[in-house]
């Protein structure tokens, strides 16, 4: 206790000097607080009351001149914010438990912000690291989504243009020399890539005009390497130029290495390898980048200093017909054709480089973000209420500040100054939060197929947007003790004693608001993450009309088999299913040209033999060509008819299966075994096909699509196979994983030249839902948390009205209240925040939930249940957080309460 | 008793003698300084805590008193100041002087000491 005396001496003594600007070394500062402690205490010794007592040795202080005591004045600048920062660490030391809970809160909700901000920053706001990144432009490819490269050597020749040009294509290159393929994130690019971008290699040289010709140049195929690949394969070897480097089984010259930092023109992708696209033909035999319809290439520009997007924009379609003329695709239907020569070429800006990730992710990471800026709301609300809780048990120390002659503004600097400080360490814990929060979450976003690399590293961005919040969270969480203090009346507390009536209300009641803000946004975040939940659980387990669990997806490769004549081609495909359907642990082989949800698709515009009429976009269904035992290896169910076997062969009447959706768009839901379907319009190449069974709907490229009609051809009767990939669907008696090598190794005795990707099929099915997963993962996440601090918050306002009442609970009890009366009694409170919060909550969030109608799967977005749902486990929340301080208020004895009053 | 004019102004050079005086048979704390002199003057003598310390700080500098924080049984912390011998020598010429002044004041104005 005299301890506690003489501190609170020592700080008032400090107030003192700091009001006259005089600095006390410590030891001066202990001996007259020590003084005024001995003053006190004789006072009450001779029969004064602690108020008169405290009241003299407060006098002897205000009479005080500091001037002759002090050893210097203190400097004037700067006074008082030093000052006010160590008060205000002092304060955070002396109540560790407040501390802990506040920057732990902090922490997670700013480390939040600033891990998806810093994704958004990556992927959408920074520039790309190249030489004056502003005057990038990129061909918007609306329809096609890509060019072909007979456009791209149009723009080219019109060199005036621009400053440069240039195109390219994201590719994994295979490094394996046949059997399971080992994948790295390249590109095809064109020479002019290195001088657009602006970009020089640290060793070596890029790759020239000369090196980007058919076949290559000079010195052959030639490469550049990306630094990190650099390191990781060659162990950043200073002799790696001339060294040889096999893609896709074609030995490459590596020339050059890019710096550090370089990633490509693509967000999200980075280019481990670049090679020209001259090497397209030799790389892959069965195309030629010079042909018309083979739409592959992005193209980016660098504007004229000067040059504006639109400018540019009309300098090309000033030449549109003329490049439009020369690169009419061949065999387009004259319709389309139309279409191509009307289609304006529009350049867009490119300074933060094109990703189709950013296109994908950026509604998900804005309902991320608003997301984690109500967890951060809701920190602060609780925040603030910990602090009010503390405010009222400081009043006693303001008023005398305030008796003593400080100013409030002086108070209130004080104390946004301890928030500042407490919301600085939290922000400082929270960067160490985000900087392991993204780099797990851009790990979540790869999947075996496309590696997704972001540049993660603080920058401008990243330290303003969280310096911003920062000190927005700090004013937040700070403003209301400081108001209270605000309004503190000097001497008032002295004269309470600390059993104050108002001013507890007042903080009740303001603090009350805090906890109805918090179960208002508790319940947006609830049901947010609810519906995403929901989603992705719809979503997860969807009847796809298949059996993903143990299939083995073989994707098979025969660029450089050299098998001559496609017609071959397909038998030694034939003869690798067989081999592997023999193998012990397979249960069943098959061929098919798609697999389900693996990004790629066939499709046609068909028309049916006694069909309904139908519009021409109407006519498209996907299409698959697939082995006999497909759909037994797939479990995928035959409704009607046969499915294939053995006597369908070449030279057989062609047959075809349907799905139901198919017989129920082009037949109105007709049996359509006996009908015959062709291509629309009729192409002499393909012959028209006789239906002879019908199969359950299966997902075919995407689960939130509606099954697609979808037709189905035999591998059987197929003369030659449009692609030279072709997959192997191996449906295994225990873990397909364990039948890689023994399937590579019976593979490769049919053609050892063949090269081969594993991957589960559910694996594929779970990347298609990798966003959904993330979105749902992180919702669910900060819901939970959003509900344990309302909770908690919940919980402190209750205790204290319930310690505050404490007397007057008591006294019923006394007067024959029964327990379950005063439970009831604080309940009803409880119940009375809760309510109005959840009314708030659920009214924002009926008003707000359309905006992720897109990101929803099979639910609305006002969805009764879920908010149901969500309101009743605001309301369990709310009964556990309420209920614990009534019943320590029904325990609560009444003789002591009598006795202590 | 408030003194007005010239004793007022004289009270102030008294200060440092009244220090060393009480001084001069033990170490005493602050506090007790000002307890003493208030009690051994009836009230008459009264310093502003402020101004006492400031004093005992003067006599520290000039090293005529000497300041040592000691802790005893049961009590706060508490600063003793103990009188040096330089002090000592101070404080019997102090004494010796001012008894000279009494003693020609008396003469001349007629005014005697109890």
């Amino acid at each position: 206790m005299p301890d506690r005396e003489l501190r609170r001496w020592k700080s008032l003594v400090r107030e003192r000097a700091d009001r006259e600007w005089r600095e006390l070394s410590l030891d001066v500062v202990d001996e007259l607080a020590c003084h005024l402690a001995d003053l006190h205490a004789a006072a009450l010794r001779g029969g004064s009351t602690e108020r008169e007592a405290r009241q003299a040795a407060l006098d002897a202080l205000n009479a005080a001149s500091f001037l002759e005591v002090s050893k210097r004045p203190r400097a004037r600048r700067g006074v008082g914010y030093g000052h006010d920062v160590r008060i205000a660490l002092r304060q955070l030391v002396a109540t560790p438990v407040v501390t802990a809970i506040a920057v732990l809160s902090l922490a997670l909700g700013i480390g939040a912000n600033t891990a998806i901000f810093s994704l958004v920053n990556s992927l959408s706001l920074r520039a790309l690291p190249v030489k004056d990144p502003q005057r990038l432009a990129i061909l918007d490819a609306q329809d096609n989504g890509s060019w072909t490269y007979p456009i791209f050597e149009e723009l080219r020749r019109r060199s005036q243009l621009f400053d440069g040009i240039f195109a390219w294509d994201t590719q994994r290159f295979d490094l394996a020399n046949g059997g399971i393929t080992e994948f790295v994130d390249g590109a095809w690019a064109t020479a002019g890539l290195f001088d657009t971008l602006g970009v020089s290699p640290i060793v070596g040289r890029t790759f020239t005009e000369a090196d980007d010709v058919r076949g290559g140049g000079p010195d052959g195929p030639v490469a550049v390497i990306g630094y990190t690949f650099w390191q990781r394969r060659f162990g950043g070897a200073g002799d790696v130029i001339g060294k040889r480097l096999t893609l896709e089984g074609v030995p490459f010259t590596v020339v050059g290495v890019m710096p550090r930092g370089f990633f490509g023109p693509d967000v999200g992708h980075r280019l481990d390898v670049i090679v020209p696209v001259g090497m397209l033909t030799t790389v892959r035999p069965e195309r030629s980048f010079e042909q018309r319809d083979y739409w592959w290439l992005s193209i980016m520009v660098r504007l004229k200093a000067g040059q504006s997007v639109d400018q540019a924009t009309d300098a090309i379609r000033s030449l549109q017909p003329q490049i439009r003329e020369a690169t009419l695709p061949n065999r387009w239907p004259a319709a389309d054709l139309v279409e191509y020569l009307r289609a304006p070429l529009t350049l867009a800006p490119a300074a933060t480089g094109s990703s189709s990730l950013r296109q994908r992710y950026e509604r998900p990471l804005l309902t991320i973000m608003v997301v984690v800026v109500l967890v951060l709301l809701i920190a602060c609300a609780n925040i603030a209420n910990l602090l009010l809780a503390r405010a009222t048990a400081r009043r006693h120390e303001w008023s005398v500040r305030l008796a003593l002659g400080a100013s409030r503004w002086r108070l209130v600097r004080l104390l946004l100054t301890e928030s500042l400080l407490l919301s600085a360490i939290g922000a400082g814990v929270g960067l160490l939060v985000a900087r392991w929060g993204s780099q797990l979450l851009v790990a979540q976003l790869s999947t075996q197929t496309n590696t997704v690399f972001l540049d993660l590293s603080v920058d401008w961005r990243v330290l303003a947007f969280t310096t911003g919040i920062t000190v927005i969270t700090a004013v937040l969480f700070g403003v209301a003790p400081a108001y209270r203090a605000a309004g503190v009346a000097p001497m008032e507390a002295i004269k309470e004693q600390g059993r104050s009536t108002g001013a507890g209300a007042n903080r009740l009641s303001l603090a009350n608001a805090l906890v109805v803000v918090q179960v208002a946004l508790s319940v947006i975040l609830v049901v947010a993450a609810a519906l995403f939940l929901r989603t992705f659980t719809k979503l997860a387990t969807l009847d796809l009309g298949f059996e993903p669990s143990r299939v083995l997806v073989v994707k098979m490769s025969a660029e450089r088999a050299s098998i001559d004549n496609p017609a071959q081609r397909m038998a030694v495909y034939e003869r690798a299913r067989q081999a592997v359907a023999g193998l012990p642990g397979v249960q069943s082989a098959a061929l098919s040209l798609v697999t389900p949800v693996s990004g790629n698709n066939w499709g046609n515009r068909l028309e049916v033999s006694g069909g309904v009429a139908l519009t021409d976009s109407r006519r498209s269904a996907l299409r698959n060509q697939v082995s006999p035992g497909f759909f037994d290896t797939y479990g995928q169910r035959l409704v009607a008819g046969r499915a294939f076997n053995n006597t369908d062969r070449v030279g057989s009447p062609p047959v075809a299966l349907v799905n139901q959706a198919f017989a129920r768009r082009f037949l109105n839901g007709e049996n359509p075994i006996g009908h015959t379907l062709r291509r629309f319009p009729a192409q002499p190449d393909e012959p028209s096909r006789e239906i002879v069974g019908v199969v359950g709907d299966a997902v075919y490229r995407r689960l939130r699509d509606p099954v697609p009609p979808t037709v189905y051809s035999s591998t059987t009767q197929s003369a030659d196979v449009p692609t030279t990939e072709f997959n192997l669907s191996v449906r295994a008696a225990g873990s397909p994983a364990l039948l890689t090598q023994s399937i590579a190794d019976a593979i490769a005795v049919v053609n050892k030249d063949l090269a081969l990707t594993f991957r589960p099929l559910s694996d594929q099915i779970g990347a298609s839902l990798t966003q959904e997963r993330i979105v749902a993962m992180l919702a669910g996440f900060f819901g939970t948390l959003a509900l344990l601090l309302a909770g908690l918050g919940l919980y402190g306002v209750t205790s204290y009205a319930v310690s505050r009442r404490r007397n007057e609970i008591g006294i019923r009890m006394a007067l024959g209240a029964a327990p379950a009366g005063v439970v009831r009694l604080v309940l009803s409170r409880v119940s009375m925040l809760v309510g109005l919060g959840v009314v708030i909550g659920a009214g924002i969030s009926l008003w707000a939930s359309p905006v992720v109608a897109t990101l929803l799967y099979g639910l609305e977005p006002r969805d009764p249940a879920t908010l149901a749902s969500s309101i009743a486990v605001l309301a369990a929340v709310g009964a556990i957080a309420g209920w614990l301080p009534a019943r320590r208020a029904a325990r609560i004895d009444p003789a002591e309460v009598l006795r202590d009053s | 008793m408030e003194f007005t004019g010239a004793i007022r102004e004289a009270k102030k050079g008294t200060a440092e003698l009244v220090v060393l005086a009480f001084l001069n048979d033990q170490p005493r704390h602050g506090y007790e300084l000002t307890q003493l002199i208030e009690e051994r003057s009836g009230g008459a003598l009264t310093f502003n805590f402020a101004s006492l310390y400031a004093t005992l700080y003067k006599l520290e500098e000039r090293k005529w008193i000497q300041g040592r924080w000691v802790e005893k049984a049961g009590q706060r912390r508490r600063r003793y100041y103990k009188i040096t011998d330089e002090g000592r020598e101070v404080l019997a010429a102090q004494r010796k002087e001012w008894r000279q002044f009494f003693e020609l004041i008396r003469d001349l104005a007629g005014v005697r000491y109890a």
